[in-house]
Protein backbone atom coordinates (compact mmCIF):
# COMPACT_ATOMS: atom_id res chain seq x y z
CA UNK A 1 0.00 0.00 0.00
CA UNK A 2 2.85 2.37 0.83
CA UNK A 3 4.40 1.62 -2.56
CA UNK A 4 1.11 2.48 -4.25
CA UNK A 5 0.89 5.77 -2.38
CA UNK A 6 4.52 6.59 -3.08
CA UNK A 7 4.11 5.94 -6.81
CA UNK A 8 0.91 7.96 -6.92
CA UNK A 9 2.64 10.87 -5.20
CA UNK A 10 5.23 11.10 -7.97
CA UNK A 11 2.58 10.85 -10.64
CA UNK A 12 3.03 7.27 -11.73
CA UNK A 13 -0.28 5.40 -12.09
CA UNK A 14 -0.29 2.60 -9.55
CA UNK A 15 -2.63 0.00 -8.14
CA UNK A 16 -1.92 -1.60 -4.78
CA UNK A 17 -2.68 -5.31 -4.59
CA UNK A 18 -4.00 -6.17 -1.14
CA UNK A 19 -5.27 -9.52 0.11
CA UNK A 20 -8.61 -9.62 1.86
CA UNK A 21 -6.97 -10.38 5.22
CA UNK A 22 -4.89 -7.22 4.91
CA UNK A 23 -7.63 -5.00 3.48
CA UNK A 24 -8.29 -3.15 6.78
CA UNK A 25 -4.55 -2.56 7.21
CA UNK A 26 -4.46 -1.20 3.66
CA UNK A 27 -7.25 1.23 4.49
CA UNK A 28 -5.42 2.28 7.66
CA UNK A 29 -2.14 2.93 5.86
CA UNK A 30 -3.83 4.78 3.00
CA UNK A 31 -5.62 7.05 5.45
CA UNK A 32 -2.61 7.62 7.66
CA UNK A 33 -0.58 8.63 4.61
CA UNK A 34 -3.26 11.09 3.55
CA UNK A 35 -4.37 9.26 0.40
CA UNK A 36 -7.43 7.25 1.43
CA UNK A 37 -8.61 6.71 -2.16
CA UNK A 38 -5.38 5.35 -3.60
CA UNK A 39 -6.44 2.63 -6.10
CA UNK A 40 -6.32 -0.93 -4.84
CA UNK A 41 -7.53 -4.35 -5.86
CA UNK A 42 -8.49 -7.07 -3.45
CA UNK A 43 -6.92 -10.52 -3.76
CA UNK A 44 -7.74 -13.73 -1.88
CA UNK A 45 -5.62 -14.67 1.12
CA UNK A 46 -3.20 -16.36 1.32
CA UNK A 47 -1.20 -16.15 -1.88
CA UNK A 48 2.38 -16.74 -0.75
CA UNK A 49 3.32 -20.38 -0.93
CA UNK A 50 0.12 -21.54 -2.65
CA UNK A 51 1.90 -22.71 -5.81
CA UNK A 52 2.38 -21.46 -9.35
CA UNK A 53 -0.92 -22.80 -10.65
CA UNK A 54 -2.93 -20.94 -8.03
CA UNK A 55 -0.95 -17.74 -8.43
CA UNK A 56 -1.52 -17.78 -12.20
CA UNK A 57 -5.23 -18.28 -11.64
CA UNK A 58 -5.36 -15.36 -9.21
CA UNK A 59 -3.37 -13.20 -11.66
CA UNK A 60 -5.82 -14.04 -14.45
CA UNK A 61 -8.77 -13.25 -12.22
CA UNK A 62 -7.48 -9.90 -10.98
CA UNK A 63 -5.87 -8.60 -14.18
CA UNK A 64 -9.10 -7.01 -15.50
CA UNK A 65 -9.66 -5.24 -12.20
CA UNK A 66 -6.10 -3.91 -12.24
CA UNK A 67 -6.51 -2.61 -15.80
CA UNK A 68 -9.84 -1.05 -14.89
CA UNK A 69 -8.30 0.67 -11.88
CA UNK A 70 -5.40 1.98 -13.96
CA UNK A 71 -7.76 3.31 -16.59
CA UNK A 72 -9.81 5.01 -13.92
CA UNK A 73 -6.60 6.51 -12.55
CA UNK A 74 -5.96 8.17 -15.91
CA UNK A 75 -9.41 9.78 -16.10
CA UNK B 1 -3.05 19.88 23.50
CA UNK B 2 -4.06 16.29 23.93
CA UNK B 3 -7.76 15.45 23.42
CA UNK B 4 -9.75 15.21 26.64
CA UNK B 5 -12.43 12.61 27.31
CA UNK B 6 -14.85 12.72 30.21
CA UNK B 7 -16.47 9.99 32.30
CA UNK B 8 -18.56 9.83 35.44
CA UNK B 9 -15.87 8.03 37.41
CA UNK B 10 -12.59 6.13 36.99
CA UNK B 11 -14.30 2.78 36.42
CA UNK B 12 -16.32 4.26 33.57
CA UNK B 13 -13.20 5.97 32.22
CA UNK B 14 -11.37 2.64 32.16
CA UNK B 15 -14.19 0.98 30.23
CA UNK B 16 -14.23 3.91 27.82
CA UNK B 17 -10.50 3.57 27.18
CA UNK B 18 -10.90 -0.18 26.59
CA UNK B 19 -13.78 0.46 24.21
CA UNK B 20 -11.71 2.98 22.27
CA UNK B 21 -8.93 0.37 21.88
CA UNK B 22 -6.58 2.68 23.76
CA UNK B 23 -5.26 0.08 26.18
CA UNK B 24 -3.12 -3.04 25.84
CA UNK B 25 -6.03 -5.10 27.15
CA UNK B 26 -5.04 -4.73 30.80
CA UNK B 27 -6.37 -2.11 33.21
CA UNK B 28 -4.55 1.20 33.05
CA UNK B 29 -4.12 4.14 35.38
CA UNK B 30 -6.55 6.80 34.17
CA UNK B 31 -4.45 9.64 32.72
CA UNK B 32 -6.19 12.54 34.39
CA UNK B 33 -4.88 16.03 33.60
CA UNK B 34 -3.43 16.28 37.10
CA UNK B 35 -1.48 13.02 36.80
CA UNK B 36 -0.25 13.83 33.32
CA UNK B 37 0.80 17.31 34.42
CA UNK B 38 2.88 15.87 37.24
CA UNK B 39 4.51 13.43 34.86
CA UNK B 40 5.31 16.30 32.49
CA UNK B 41 6.60 18.36 35.39
CA UNK B 42 8.89 15.53 36.39
CA UNK B 43 10.46 15.65 32.93
CA UNK B 44 11.42 19.28 33.44
CA UNK B 45 10.51 19.96 29.82
CA UNK B 46 7.61 21.54 27.97
CA UNK B 47 4.46 19.52 27.38
CA UNK B 48 4.32 20.47 23.72
CA UNK B 49 7.91 19.50 22.95
CA UNK B 50 7.80 17.33 19.85
CA UNK B 51 9.84 14.13 19.86
CA UNK B 52 8.81 13.04 16.37
CA UNK B 53 6.26 11.05 14.40
CA UNK B 54 5.37 7.47 15.27
CA UNK B 55 4.24 5.13 12.52
CA UNK B 56 2.21 3.65 11.04
CA UNK B 57 -0.37 6.31 11.99
CA UNK B 58 2.28 9.06 11.89
CA UNK B 59 0.97 10.42 15.17
CA UNK B 60 3.10 13.19 16.61
CA UNK B 61 4.74 12.18 19.88
CA UNK B 62 4.77 15.21 22.11
CA UNK B 63 6.18 15.04 25.59
CA UNK B 64 2.63 15.30 26.95
CA UNK B 65 1.37 12.36 24.91
CA UNK B 66 4.29 10.25 26.07
CA UNK B 67 3.50 11.32 29.63
CA UNK B 68 -0.07 10.08 29.09
CA UNK B 69 1.31 6.68 28.08
CA UNK B 70 3.62 6.65 31.10
CA UNK B 71 0.75 7.43 33.49
CA UNK B 72 -1.46 4.77 31.91
CA UNK B 73 1.36 2.21 32.20
CA UNK B 74 1.81 2.83 35.91
CA UNK B 75 5.19 4.55 35.71
CA UNK B 76 6.59 6.59 38.55
CA UNK B 77 7.81 10.06 37.50
CA UNK B 78 11.36 8.83 38.13
CA UNK B 79 11.03 6.53 35.13
CA UNK B 80 10.27 9.31 32.64
CA UNK B 81 13.86 9.79 31.39
CA UNK B 82 13.96 6.12 30.39
CA UNK B 83 10.49 6.20 28.80
CA UNK B 84 11.48 9.27 26.78
CA UNK B 85 14.76 7.62 25.80
CA UNK B 86 12.93 4.54 24.57
CA UNK B 87 10.42 6.61 22.58
CA UNK B 88 13.24 8.65 21.03
CA UNK B 89 15.00 5.42 20.05
CA UNK B 90 12.03 3.93 18.20
CA UNK B 91 11.30 7.26 16.48
CA UNK B 92 14.81 7.28 15.04
CA UNK B 93 14.42 6.45 11.32
CA UNK B 94 17.00 3.68 11.65
CA UNK B 95 14.53 1.76 13.81
CA UNK B 96 11.94 1.38 11.00
CA UNK B 97 9.08 1.70 13.48
CA UNK B 98 6.31 1.82 10.88
CA UNK B 99 7.41 -1.39 9.21
CA UNK B 100 8.16 -3.06 12.52
CA UNK B 101 4.71 -2.25 13.90
CA UNK B 102 2.99 -3.48 10.74
CA UNK B 103 4.84 -6.74 10.06
CA UNK B 104 3.32 -10.20 10.44
CA UNK B 105 6.46 -11.26 12.32
CA UNK B 106 6.50 -11.50 16.12
CA UNK B 107 8.80 -8.64 16.99
CA UNK B 108 8.72 -6.29 19.96
CA UNK B 109 10.99 -3.47 21.08
CA UNK B 110 13.40 -4.83 23.69
CA UNK B 111 14.60 -1.98 25.95
CA UNK B 112 18.08 -2.41 27.43
CA UNK B 113 19.16 0.09 30.09
CA UNK B 114 22.79 0.85 30.92
CA UNK B 115 24.50 3.31 33.22
CA UNK B 116 23.55 5.11 36.44
CA UNK B 117 19.91 5.59 35.38
CA UNK B 118 19.39 1.87 36.06
CA UNK B 119 19.32 2.96 39.70
CA UNK B 120 18.33 6.64 39.64
CA UNK B 121 15.44 6.15 37.21
CA UNK B 122 14.35 2.78 38.50
CA UNK B 123 15.54 0.52 39.89
CA UNK B 124 15.45 -1.39 36.62
CA UNK B 125 16.07 -5.02 37.41
CA UNK B 126 18.93 -6.98 35.85
CA UNK B 127 18.55 -10.01 38.06
CA UNK B 128 16.10 -12.87 38.55
CA UNK B 129 13.05 -12.49 36.37
CA UNK B 130 14.16 -9.17 34.93
CA UNK B 131 11.81 -9.66 32.00
CA UNK B 132 8.95 -10.23 34.38
CA UNK B 133 6.83 -10.44 36.27
CA UNK B 134 7.35 -8.52 39.46
CA UNK B 135 9.63 -5.58 38.67
CA UNK B 136 7.69 -2.34 38.57
CA UNK B 137 10.11 -0.25 36.52
CA UNK B 138 10.78 -3.01 33.98
CA UNK B 139 7.07 -3.72 33.64
CA UNK B 140 5.84 -0.16 33.37
CA UNK B 141 8.64 1.42 31.28
CA UNK B 142 8.22 -1.19 28.56
CA UNK B 143 4.46 -0.91 28.84
CA UNK B 144 4.63 2.87 28.45
CA UNK B 145 6.50 2.45 25.17
CA UNK B 146 3.89 -0.06 24.00
CA UNK B 147 1.00 2.25 24.91
CA UNK B 148 2.73 5.07 23.01
CA UNK B 149 3.08 2.72 20.03
CA UNK B 150 -0.64 1.95 20.26
CA UNK B 151 -2.09 5.39 20.92
CA UNK B 152 0.41 7.63 19.12
CA UNK B 153 1.76 5.19 16.54
CA UNK B 154 -1.59 3.52 15.88
CA UNK B 155 -0.38 -0.08 16.13
CA UNK B 156 -3.48 -2.20 16.76
CA UNK B 157 -3.76 -5.94 16.22
CA UNK B 158 -5.43 -7.10 13.03
CA UNK B 159 -5.68 -3.71 11.37
CA UNK B 160 -2.32 -1.98 11.62
CA UNK B 161 -0.25 -4.43 13.70
CA UNK B 162 -0.42 -7.61 11.65
CA UNK B 163 1.73 -9.85 13.87
CA UNK B 164 0.22 -13.28 13.39
CA UNK B 165 0.49 -14.23 17.05
CA UNK B 166 2.62 -11.52 18.68
CA UNK B 167 4.48 -12.40 21.85
CA UNK B 168 4.14 -11.55 25.53
CA UNK B 169 7.03 -9.07 25.30
CA UNK B 170 4.67 -6.84 23.38
CA UNK B 171 3.12 -5.94 26.74
CA UNK B 172 6.51 -4.95 28.12
CA UNK B 173 10.08 -5.96 27.27
CA UNK B 174 12.60 -4.11 29.38
CA UNK B 175 15.66 -5.02 31.40
CA UNK B 176 18.97 -3.58 32.57
CA UNK B 177 22.47 -4.95 32.20
CA UNK B 178 23.98 -6.18 35.45
CA UNK B 179 27.10 -4.07 35.14
CA UNK B 180 28.14 -4.76 38.72
CA UNK B 181 28.38 -8.52 38.17
CA UNK B 182 29.33 -8.70 34.50
CA UNK B 183 33.02 -9.43 33.85
CA UNK B 184 32.85 -7.33 30.70
CA UNK B 185 32.71 -3.54 30.26
CA UNK B 186 29.11 -2.27 30.19
CA UNK B 187 27.44 -2.78 26.83
CA UNK B 188 27.01 0.97 26.27
CA UNK B 189 30.74 1.54 26.78
CA UNK B 190 31.51 -0.97 24.04
CA UNK B 191 28.97 0.89 21.90
CA UNK B 192 31.02 4.08 22.30
CA UNK B 193 29.37 5.84 25.24
CA UNK B 194 31.05 7.02 28.42
CA UNK B 195 30.73 4.73 31.43
CA UNK B 196 28.91 7.48 33.36
CA UNK B 197 26.41 8.00 30.57
CA UNK B 198 22.99 6.44 30.94
CA UNK B 199 21.86 4.84 27.73
CA UNK B 200 18.68 3.23 26.48
CA UNK B 201 19.19 0.76 23.64
CA UNK B 202 16.12 -0.53 21.81
CA UNK B 203 16.10 -3.43 19.37
CA UNK B 204 13.26 -5.29 17.70
CA UNK B 205 13.39 -8.79 19.15
CA UNK B 206 11.55 -12.07 19.20
CA UNK B 207 10.58 -13.55 22.55
CA UNK B 208 13.57 -14.85 24.55
CA UNK B 209 14.69 -18.35 23.58
CA UNK B 210 16.32 -20.29 26.39
CA UNK B 211 19.79 -21.77 25.80
CA UNK B 212 20.73 -24.53 28.23
CA UNK B 213 24.41 -24.98 29.01
CA UNK B 214 25.92 -26.76 31.98
CA UNK B 215 29.60 -26.00 32.21
CA UNK B 216 32.34 -28.51 32.94
CA UNK B 217 35.14 -26.94 34.96
CA UNK B 218 37.46 -29.82 34.03
CA UNK B 219 37.16 -29.07 30.33
CA UNK B 220 39.34 -26.15 29.30
CA UNK B 221 37.51 -25.95 25.99
CA UNK B 222 34.00 -25.84 27.43
CA UNK B 223 33.61 -22.28 26.18
CA UNK B 224 33.59 -23.57 22.62
CA UNK B 225 30.54 -25.68 23.34
CA UNK B 226 28.82 -22.69 24.87
CA UNK B 227 29.57 -20.56 21.82
CA UNK B 228 28.23 -23.31 19.59
CA UNK B 229 24.99 -23.76 21.49
CA UNK B 230 24.39 -20.00 21.62
CA UNK B 231 24.84 -19.84 17.85
CA UNK B 232 22.42 -22.72 17.32
CA UNK B 233 19.81 -21.01 19.45
CA UNK B 234 20.28 -17.65 17.82
CA UNK B 235 20.25 -18.65 14.15
CA UNK B 236 18.58 -22.01 13.79
CA UNK B 237 17.02 -22.76 10.42
CA UNK B 238 13.59 -21.54 11.48
CA UNK B 239 14.73 -17.98 12.17
CA UNK B 240 14.47 -15.04 9.81
CA UNK B 241 18.13 -14.31 10.47
CA UNK B 242 19.22 -17.70 9.12
CA UNK B 243 16.96 -17.66 6.07
CA UNK B 244 16.70 -14.00 5.08
CA UNK B 245 20.18 -13.31 6.50
CA UNK B 246 21.07 -10.07 8.21
CA UNK B 247 19.49 -8.05 10.98
CA UNK B 248 20.76 -7.38 14.46
CA UNK B 249 19.99 -9.82 17.28
CA UNK B 250 20.46 -10.08 21.01
CA UNK B 251 22.29 -12.44 23.37
CA UNK B 252 21.66 -12.18 27.11
CA UNK B 253 24.31 -14.11 29.01
CA UNK B 254 23.71 -15.27 32.55
CA UNK B 255 26.50 -14.76 35.11
CA UNK B 256 27.90 -18.30 34.79
CA UNK B 257 28.01 -18.28 31.02
CA UNK B 258 29.56 -14.81 30.99
CA UNK B 259 32.20 -16.09 33.39
CA UNK B 260 32.99 -19.14 31.23
CA UNK B 261 33.59 -16.93 28.22
CA UNK B 262 35.54 -14.33 30.18
CA UNK B 263 37.82 -16.96 31.72
CA UNK B 264 38.55 -18.22 28.22
CA UNK B 265 40.04 -14.80 27.57
CA UNK B 266 37.25 -13.59 25.32
CA UNK B 267 36.11 -9.98 25.20
CA UNK B 268 32.59 -8.97 24.15
CA UNK B 269 33.91 -8.35 20.65
CA UNK B 270 35.62 -11.77 20.63
CA UNK B 271 32.37 -13.46 21.68
CA UNK B 272 30.45 -11.68 18.96
CA UNK B 273 33.03 -12.70 16.39
CA UNK B 274 33.05 -16.34 17.50
CA UNK B 275 29.25 -16.60 17.50
CA UNK B 276 29.01 -14.78 14.18
CA UNK B 277 31.33 -17.33 12.60
CA UNK B 278 29.26 -20.19 14.02
CA UNK B 279 26.01 -18.77 12.68
CA UNK B 280 26.67 -20.27 9.29
CA UNK B 281 24.24 -22.21 7.15
CA UNK B 282 24.70 -24.23 4.02
CA UNK B 283 23.02 -22.46 1.11
CA UNK B 284 21.55 -25.65 -0.32
CA UNK B 285 20.03 -26.49 3.03
CA UNK B 286 18.49 -23.03 3.36
CA UNK B 287 16.97 -23.37 -0.10
CA UNK B 288 15.68 -26.85 0.67
CA UNK B 289 13.94 -25.62 3.81
CA UNK B 290 12.63 -22.27 2.62
CA UNK B 291 13.13 -21.83 -1.11
CA UNK B 292 10.73 -18.91 -1.31
CA UNK B 293 12.77 -16.69 0.95
CA UNK B 294 16.32 -18.05 1.08
CA UNK B 295 18.94 -16.24 -0.95
CA UNK B 296 19.70 -18.17 -4.12
CA UNK B 297 23.17 -19.34 -3.33
CA UNK B 298 24.45 -22.80 -2.62
CA UNK B 299 27.49 -21.49 -0.78
CA UNK B 300 27.67 -21.34 2.99
CA UNK B 301 26.21 -18.05 4.20
CA UNK B 302 26.35 -16.22 7.51
CA UNK B 303 23.11 -15.41 9.31
CA UNK B 304 24.47 -11.97 10.16
CA UNK B 305 26.46 -9.44 8.17
CA UNK B 306 29.11 -9.08 10.85
CA UNK B 307 29.94 -9.49 14.55
CA UNK B 308 28.77 -5.94 15.19
CA UNK B 309 25.21 -7.11 14.48
CA UNK B 310 25.13 -9.02 17.77
CA UNK B 311 24.16 -7.18 20.94
CA UNK B 312 25.63 -8.99 23.93
CA UNK B 313 24.82 -8.16 27.53
CA UNK B 314 24.79 -9.84 30.90
CA UNK B 315 21.56 -9.97 32.83
CA UNK B 316 19.36 -12.33 34.79
CA UNK B 317 19.84 -14.66 37.73
CA UNK B 318 22.42 -17.35 38.34
CA UNK B 319 21.89 -20.78 36.75
CA UNK B 320 21.98 -22.82 33.58
CA UNK B 321 20.16 -20.61 31.12
CA UNK B 322 21.13 -17.75 28.89
CA UNK B 323 18.69 -16.21 26.44
CA UNK B 324 18.90 -15.37 22.78
CA UNK B 325 16.51 -13.20 20.81
CA UNK B 326 16.56 -13.70 17.04
CA UNK B 327 14.95 -10.90 15.08
CA UNK B 328 12.65 -9.92 12.26
CA UNK B 329 15.74 -8.82 10.30
CA UNK B 330 13.76 -6.91 7.67
CA UNK B 331 13.00 -3.24 7.08
CA UNK B 332 15.11 -0.75 5.19
CA UNK B 333 17.63 -0.68 8.03
CA UNK B 334 17.62 -4.41 8.69
CA UNK B 335 16.40 -4.44 12.26
CA UNK B 336 18.91 -1.94 13.58
CA UNK B 337 19.29 -1.34 17.28
CA UNK B 338 19.22 2.32 18.30
CA UNK B 339 20.96 3.67 21.41
CA UNK B 340 19.96 6.97 22.98
CA UNK B 341 21.78 8.79 25.75
CA UNK B 342 19.39 9.55 28.57
CA UNK B 343 19.20 13.26 29.28
CA UNK B 344 18.70 13.20 33.01
CA UNK B 345 19.74 16.78 33.74
CA UNK B 346 16.31 18.23 33.01
CA UNK B 347 14.42 16.12 35.46
CA UNK B 348 13.04 17.18 38.78
CA UNK B 349 11.56 15.28 41.66
CA UNK B 350 7.80 15.57 42.06
CA UNK B 351 6.58 14.77 45.57
CA UNK B 352 3.17 13.32 46.38
CA UNK B 353 2.62 11.74 42.99
CA UNK B 354 0.74 8.78 44.39
CA UNK B 355 -2.94 9.52 44.84
CA UNK B 356 -3.02 12.44 42.46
Amino acid sequence: MRDGVNFARIGIPAVALVTDEFWPQGDFVAQSLGMPDVPRVQLPHPIAGTGTKNMKAIAADCAPAIIKALEADHD
Amino acid sequence: MTDLFSAVDEAAALEDLHNRNMTDGLPVIIPTPARVSKMVLASGQDADMVLGAMGPANGMATLEKVAVAAVMAGCLPDYMPLVLGAVKAVIDPRFDLTEMQATTHCTAPLIIVNGPARHTCGPVSSSYGALGPGHRANASIGRALRLAMINIGGGRPGTSDMALLGHPGKFSYCLAENEEVSPFPPMHVDLGFDSQDSVVTVIGAEAPHSVLFSGDGDDPNQYELLLEILAIGLANAGTNNAILTGGMATIVLNPEHASVLHKAGLSRQDIASEIYQRCEMDGAEANRLCAGFARKTLKPRQAFTGPDQLLILMSGGSGLYSMVMPSWSAGANKNSAVSVKVEADFYCEVPSFVGA
